[in-house]
């Protein structure tokens, strides 16, 4: 899994694409196959009781569980959902291209997602170790001690050189004028605010990736382990 | 010759601005992990820090 990059991705996507997208369900498309689920991977207390997949890997990506939601079927299928209900083409389209995106980067991890469920074929490339089921503190150790944070690095860096969708200059040009959400929103939340919470999710990935890295090397002392696959100190999760 | 596309004066300054929100959200991260798993959290956070608080320093000046 990706801790950052799904953060970032739209504002690379928004810089880059040419078509016309809308950045609220780009970004909404790229949380989408992890947001009802993470919480039961990783597991929370209520009370006295703690709720946890008992294979938490199993219940994130594979089938029977819920693998379905990183496949570019799936976004597809929600895509068209969207289309359908509520009659917008570009929110569909924009809500297909976050969630593919989620869906390939996922790919990079050593478990992998089934891109073309029903077929449940994990496509996994390996450039880093997935280890969803050890726990949030040593996934992430483990996530900014490999490639994986590597792969976030990288996003940061595009996400910098494309600045300029990070303006207000641009989100009052473009961002602004191609989805008639903000002008609604803009009814009830001033314009200065809207502007500011288009910038979150690129301040919370890139600061997340200095504040956990800094957390995992200098707080901790977890060593890096830039190899193919790694962090070769953890164990990784296959299909 | 093709100028290489840098950010202004007034871009760098709101850059800087943010900057400073984001070393405040990183060093209560690092120490209080469990803030950086929330979104929401995050993105309330920038909201105070990057809107709400120049906002009120704004009205205050005036």
């Amino acid at each position: 899994m990706s801790w950052a990059a799904h953060d970032l991705e739209p504002y690379a996507f928004q810089r880059h694409l040419n078509l016309k997208v809308a950045f609220v369900p780009l970004l909404l498309g790229s949380y989408a196959p992890d947001l009802m689920t993470k919480w039961f991977v990783y597991g929370i207390h209520v009370g006295p009781w703690e709720l946890k997949a008992s294979d938490p890997a199993q219940f994130h990506r594979g089938w029977p569980g819920f693998g379905f939601t990183h496949a570019l079927t799936f976004g597809l299928l929600i895509g068209l959902l969207v289309w359908k209900l509520f009659g917008s083409r570009l929110w569909a389209l924009s809500l297909v291209i976050g969630h593919w995106a989620h869906a390939l980067t996922d790919t990079g991890d050593t478990l992998g997602t089934m891109l073309l469920f029903p077929w449940t074929f994990h496509f996994h490339i390996d450039a880093w170790a997935y280890a969803g089921q050890t726990g949030r503190y040593t996934d992430a150790a483990a996530y900014f001690s490999g490639l994986g944070g590597m792969w976030d690095l990288l996003w940061i860096v595009y996400g910098f050189f494309s600045w300029r969708v990070l303006t207000s200059t641009y989100f009052n040009e473009v961002i602004y004028r191609a989805d008639a959400f903000w002008p609604w929103i803009n009814r009830f939340v001033p314009r200065g605010l809207l502007l500011t919470l288009y910038r979150a999710a690129f301040f919370y990935g890139v600061s997340r990736w200095i504040a956990w890295t800094i957390w995992a090397h200098v707080v901790h002392d977890y060593p890096y382990d830039l190899t193919w696959g790694g962090p070769h100190w953890v164990p990784a999760e296959h299909p | 010759m093709l100028a290489p596309d840098l950010p202004g004066r007034k871009d760098l300054r709101v850059f800087a601005g943010y900057c400073v929100a984001a070393a405040v959200y990183i060093v209560i991260g690092v120490f209080y992990v469990d803030f950086l798993l929330s979104v929401i959290a995050g993105m309330a956070y920038l909201a105070i820090a990057a809107w709400l608080v120049p906002a009120l320093v704004r009205r205050l000046r005036t």
